[in-house]
């Protein structure tokens, strides 16, 4: 998948990674974080900051931190909907693409999720997780949140499954989602292969990743908090056997190194559809 | 262009020496951080990595997770030395995020404080219903949530404009209240978990009864 951003730099530039956070764990903010201090690392901006909805800096807070005016702000984000939408730009007090606030000016890029990259990034989880495993004979589940009042996530789940169904290389590839139909706790029925692989679609490992597809998928008990205590496992115990087939479960895709990229390419993308 | 890491060198030079729990000392040409109560100590885990604060911030003494950095739960028992100001920076903003940046622009005169209400008031989704909150609810609500002993910052800002929290001391609500080389934490605005609090308060007291 070719990238926009191989040259650019911007040290006149300052990039925020605006993420969600929580107050639970801090598995949710860790891939922003690694990601502001690999985009750091490479030089690319003046400056590189993460603010974040559940935890410090917070979206209120970080325009205060950033020294130029110029700012790129990418949301770390696997759909567009309430937090893009609504939090974000509310919170910042965004009025569209670039924004003047103060001595800032804001520019609002696409969500990571948003990214054709992210079809990639989600085919090397499922052969990572699931290695020499032909593809010919596996299901692959790309697991969403789906309804949750204000989320959007259905939307990004069924593309991704578009895109990778139309490469022919899995013998089925399935949407499924924690609290619509079709319900991933029936990923048996709705599969039919022997193997059966699970990536979740999200940004970063935490309660759901951990605990609730798992149990959902019938590899970890129900008990509240049970599947959290070892957070690690759920992932190393693969390949898991049950109800006739051989399931492997992947970690959610945040982590992977080409989010960087992913990162750098929304920036450009954003320059490419608002020309100075 | 400001130069927060230039503000900060200027700050250490002139004496400043401790932001939130952290002690900071010169090293090396550097500097050093380390928890103040551990000033005395020389059997501490050495640490040299602006980054390696993110994981020193985050979990406290006991192993549990730290998402309010302002908590006095600073761990104990390591020393962080820094070659620059500009790593040092870095650090802070994992150790108090954001704090340098609202303390030097409320310095400037650029910091606004928001409301209590005005901050409830712009709540959308799973928070519309801490719109609900009476004025004796947050009184209860932030002398509980913002006492020192759950976050150590500053109150900049009051429920509305003639509603005040007589349940906490006078000195949470002063910035110069802090003593000659400390860094004060500012609150500009209610945070999200004083605001998540205020809706289990709604639920709890208002909605479920």
């Amino acid at each position: 998948m070719l990238t926009q951003n191989a040259m650019f730099t911007k040290p006149d530039s300052a990039l925020v990674i605006a993420g969600h956070g929580s107050t639970l764990n801090p598995d949710s903010s860790a891939p922003t974080w690694a990601l502001a201090e690999e985009i750091r690392r490479r030089g690319v901006f003046g400056e590189v900051h993460c603010a974040f909805w559940k935890e410090e800096p917070s979206f209120r807070q970080v325009l205060h931190c950033v020294d130029r005016g110029d700012v790129y702000v990418v949301p770390n984000f696997i759909s567009e909907g309430y937090f893009t939408k609504t939090v974000i730009p509310r919170e910042l007090g965004l009025t569209g693409d670039a924004t003047r606030i103060g001595r800032h000016t804001v520019k609002y890029c696409a969500p990571v999720g948003n990214h054709a990259r992210m079809t990639e990034l989600l085919l090397k989880r499922a052969a990572d997780i699931a290695p020499g495993v032909p593809p010919e004979k596996t299901s692959l589940f790309i697991v969403g949140h789906g309804t949750d009042l204000n989320e959007n996530s259905a939307v990004a789940a069924k593309r991704e499954v578009e895109r990778i169904a139309a490469l022919g290389r899995y013998r089925e590839v399935l949407s499924a989602y924690m609290e619509e139909a079709p319900l991933i706790a029936e990923w048996d029925k709705l599969s039919t292969s022997p193997n059966v692989v699970v990536v979740p679609f999200f940004i970063s490992d935490g309660l759901h990743s951990y605990e609730d597809i798992p149990v959902l998928l019938g590899i970890a008990p129900e008990s509240p908090g049970a599947a959290s205590a070892n957070r690690a496992a759920v992932f190393a115990n693969n390949p898991y056997r049950l109800r006739g087939r051989t399931l492997y479960y992947a970690s959610s895709i945040g982590t992977e190194a080409g989010f960087a990229e992913v990162i750098l390419d929304q920036v450009a993308a954003f320059d490419s559809s608002h020309p100075a | 262009m400001r130069d927060t890491t230039q503000k900060l060198e200027r700050w250490l030079r002139a004496g400043g020496k401790r932001v939130g729990q952290l002690s900071i000392t010169p090293a090396n040409g550097g500097w050093e951080l380390r928890h103040a109560d551990d000033a005395e100590r020389n059997d501490l885990a050495q640490f040299s990595k602006c980054d390696d604060a993110r994981t020193l911030a985050n979990l406290d003494d006991a192993g549990a997770f730290r998402p309010l950095k302002t908590a006095p739960t600073l761990r104990h028992g390591w020393r962080l030395v820094l070659p620059d100001a500009h790593s040092l920076r870095l650090a802070l903003e994992y150790f108090y995020p954001a704090m340098l940046g609202v303390w030097l622009a409320h310095s400037r005169g650029e910091v606004t404080p928001v409301e209590l209400h005005d901050t409830l008031a712009r709540q959308t989704g799973m928070y519309r219903i801490t719109q609900k909150l009476t004025n004796e609810q947050a009184q209860r609500l932030i002398a509980k949530q913002c006492r020192a002993t759950s976050c150590m910052k500053t109150i900049l800002w009051r429920i509305s404009r003639d509603v005040t929290v007589p349940l906490l001391p006078p000195g949470k609500f002063r910035a110069d209240a802090v003593p000659a080389g400390t860094m004060p934490l500012l609150c500009q605005e209610a945070c999200n978990f004083l605001v998540a609090a205020a809706r289990k308060m709604v639920k709890d007291e208002t909605l479920a009864p």
